[in-house]
């Protein structure tokens, strides 16, 4: 196997189970469910800057895996992005692009400009050709201004004032084609975003919870974690506490403490035990 | 005799294409029996992949003072389902000799039991998607559950929850209703606590099961009726 | 009105017109009960469809309810019956408490392995017939003729799509009877029989702990414990066991016992010799 060669390259992905697992897959073997954010993330540019949001529900299958993840990641301090897709893979690939940005960064002595990670992140996404099941909503400040991206998993981009996506996309585009406008004020530009992620929320099963925004200006981010909490839950009607004894015994078994008790005995000197002997 | 039909033209059969009828509308029950109650309950939220049809349509229906069913799975095929019990239960102007009529009584929780069970396994071949659970009374006035597969394999238990968020809620009946792992734990349940329970099941359910919400529909039924109790549940 | 109600009186629906056998215009005793109708589905090959719609593969699986152990065997008492209750979808425990052993009539157990729908429906339906031979004949049906009647109504249906695996005991003329049928076709005569997919393991037991001439406390004992060990090994099987004797003057329930319960019994048991 490659693996066991001396030569293998460092990082990247490793392949070695993709033909048994293919295989496995062929004869009817259910492989783990990745865990989804089927999403609603959003973006907006305003008057001042950008104003993202999402959705906080991930999803397993039907099953919801968090009720109250973060979606919206950092790349650096002047930009955000907001993932849909595979967790891992929007996790991944945006800490991978945010060390590289980082290094830019040291190497450059500049703030990097948003182009430059949306540039990283597509080159990537495009690279791996779908594989990597990333949705992205790239935005940030930089010195050409507000930019706002998205970039799809296959690693095609699009450059517009303001986009949706996940699977509650188009509930939160239907909010945005309806009341969008240039040049909105930082509170009305908010509240559209948590009016948006609030459409997928409640009209898209994938999207759930509480909805984050994240408001980035020249001079300032401000990262609302759980800006609103529109879906707290209820208290429940009965008391859940077991009453003592419930367990069932089927055996006691009790064992006295082991004591240990040290002492120190002289032992006289030998000719025989040198062991430091030259 | 002799073919008006050119016998040059091709004869071609029919295309067949894939004949998928059914889907899946997601959507919870349960029902559990006590001494001299039943509750059958259901969220009332009908969604398909990551839609949602509509947030109130009931999956319930009252067939008698002494009978509720609760249906989910492809709603359908629920909706024919029902209809026809209702149809078989009383008359309509299609078929006018069915029990009431022929017999002038209403049908008993255990007779429209093995009626549904006959109808299902009548589509043992095309089968209804639908899981089915009847509540009710029995003759002597206690609560009977009776659950069904979809071919129409049915038993009465003391509860049973079906449905998307089935395997969320069932541990749960097991333990808080059978007491199941629980050393010296039986006792007879209220009506209250058995109600509390419910709730707190639907309610649970709906944090963790995408396809369970909006609202839930509590039938409880007792020697007095039928009575319907509603709340609302999450809608995310 | 009158028009109205002679037109549907007399329908001249054939149960070929009809798809709907219940609710169906006219009520026909003769028609509606002489013999089941069932809806096939309006494809060419409704045998393929339904195998696509059960297949686990399917997007929307129909689980019909599977997986069993049951046995039963003849002793010198006449017949002990056992079987485990659950009943599985898939790798889902549909239940624990599945009444496996169908009790026909009086006489006449059968027992329930494979489909559940399957073994309910056609053991009901088969109680109905040895009920209408009664009637007519003025006797109780032999267990060779019913278990035939079983095995000829379900070969109708072969390669449909049932799946059964029964046993039907019972006492007539000829003393205790014991018949193996399924829904292949095959009907077998025999002494002892352990169905479904745990009865490798209760055949282990059932084999080694047999004797023609041993007490019925004994064989009921054997009975129980072969179960139990089946649903030991077996995750298909469990919940509890449900354990019949069939004698002369019918059967009789000897009782239902609780899998955890019988584990800690036999467990706080000496071990018994096997050599």
């Amino acid at each position: 196997m490659t693996s066991r060669l001396p030569s293998q390259a460092k990082g990247g992905f490793n392949f070695d189970n993709h033909v048994r697992n293919a295989a496995m897959e062929g004869k009817g073997a259910a492989l783990p469910k990745a865990t989804k954010t089927g999403t609603t993330i959003v973006g907006l540019i305003y008057k001042d800057g950008v104003v993202l949001g999402a959705d906080t529900r991930a999803t397993a299958g039907p099953i919801v895996a968090d009720k109250n993840c973060e979606k919206i990641h950092y790349l650096a301090p002047n930009m955000y992005c907001c993932g849909a897709g595979t967790a891992a893979d929007t996790e991944m690939t945006t800490s991978l692009i945010s060390s590289q940005l980082e290094l830019h960064r040291l190497a450059t002595g500049r703030q990097a400009r948003i182009v430059t990670a949306m540039t990283l992140l597509k080159q990537m996404l495009f690279k791996y050709q779908g594989h990597i099941g990333a949705a992205l909503i790239l935005g940030g400040v930089d010195i050409s201004g507000p930019q706002l991206y998205t970039i799809y998993p296959h690693g095609s981009t699009d450059k517009l004032p303001y986009v949706t996506m996940g699977s509650g996309s188009l509930n939160a585009m239907s909010v945005f084609e309806s009341r969008w406008t240039p040049n909105m004020d930082r509170e009305s530009a908010i509240e559209l975003v948590k009016d948006a992620i609030e459409a997928g929320i409640f009209n898209d099963l994938g999207s759930g919870s509480n909805v984050d925004v994240v408001v980035l200006t020249k001079d300032k981010v401000d990262v609302l974690r759980n800006y609103a909490r529109p879906n707290e839950r209820g208290v429940k009607e009965a008391s859940y506490v077991f009453r003592r004894g419930t367990t069932q015994v089927l055996k006691t078994s009790i064992r006295d403490m082991v004591d240990i008790k040290e002492t120190v005995e002289s032992i006289a000197t030998s000719t025989a035990m040198e062991v430091d002997a030259v | 005799m002799m073919s008006t039909v050119p016998s040059e033209l091709p004869v071609t059969a029919p295309i067949e294409h894939r004949f998928d009828p059914y889907v899946d509308n997601g959507g919870t029950l349960l029902s559990i029996a006590g001494k001299d109650f039943c509750v059958v309950a259901a969220d009332t939220r009908l969604s398909e992949g990551y839609s949602i049809h509509t947030r109130y349509v009931p999956k319930s229906v009252k067939l008698s003072d002494k009978t509720v069913i609760s249906m989910g799975g492809c709603y359908a095929d629920c909706l024919t389902l029902t209809k026809r019990i209702q149809q078989n239960m009383e008359a309509s102007l299609v078929a006018p000799m069915w029990y009431r009529h022929a017999h002038g009584k209403t049908m008993s929780t255990a007779a429209i039991a093995q009626m549904l069970s006959i109808m299902l396994y009548q589509k043992r071949f095309f089968p209804f998607y639908s899981w089915c659970i009847l509540g009710g009374l029995d003759e002597e006035g206690r609560g009977a559950v009776y659950t069904y597969d979809p071919v129409g394999s049915y038993e009465r238990e003391a509860c049973r929850c079906a449905g998307s968020a089935s395997s969320l809620i069932q541990p749960f009946l097991d333990n808080q209703i059978n007491f199941k792992n629980q050393a010296s734990e039986r006792r007879e349940l209220s009506l209250d606590q058995v109600l509390r329970i419910t709730k707190d099941s639907f309610t649970s359910a709906t944090e963790r099961d995408i396809y369970t919400g909006d609202y839930l529909e509590i039938f409880v039924i007792t020697s007095n009726g039928v009575e319907l109790q509603k709340m609302g549940l999450k809608k995310d | 009105m009158d028009a109205l109600v002679s037109k549907y009186a007399h329908s001249s629906a054939s149960p070929l017109d009809s798809s709907e056998g219940f609710s169906q215009a006219g009520f026909d005793a003769a028609q509606q009960f002489a013999l089941p109708m069932f809806d096939i589905p309006m494809v060419s090959n409704p045998i393929d469809f339904l195998r696509a719609h059960t297949d686990p593969s399917a997007e929307n699986r129909i689980r019909i309810q599977h997986g069993t152990t049951t046995l039963a065997f003849k002793f010198q008492g006449g017949i002990v019956v056992a079987v485990d209750s659950r009943a599985s979808g898939g790798s889902y425990i549909a239940s624990q408490t599945v009444k496996k052993v169908i009790e026909i009539n009086p006489y006449l157990l059968g027992t329930m392995a494979g489909g559940a729908a399957d073994c309910q429906y056609w053991e009901r339906e088969l109680g109905r017939r040895c009920r209408l031979y009664e009637l007519r004949n003025k006797e109780r049906i032999s267990v060779a003729a019913a278990s035939k009647i079983l095995s000829n109504m379900v070969y109708d249906y072969k390669g449909m799509g049932l799946s059964m695996g029964t046993m039907i005991t019972g006492w007539d003329k000829t003393g205790p009877a014991l018949y193996y049928v399924d829904s292949d076709g095959s009907r077998l005569k025999g002494e002892r029989f352990s169905v479904g997919s745990g009865s490798t393991f209760a055949y282990g037991v059932l084999d080694t702990g047999y004797d023609f001439d041993m007490s019925v406390d004994d064989a009921i004992a054997l009975g129980k414990r072969s179960i139990y060990h089946a649903c030991h090994r077996d995750a298909y099987s469990g919940g509890s066991v449900n354990v019949f004797h069939v004698k002369e003057s019918g059967w009789e329930f000897k009782g239902n016992f609780d899998f955890d319960k019988l584990h800690w019994d036999y467990q706080a048991q000496p071990k018994g010799q096997i050599v």
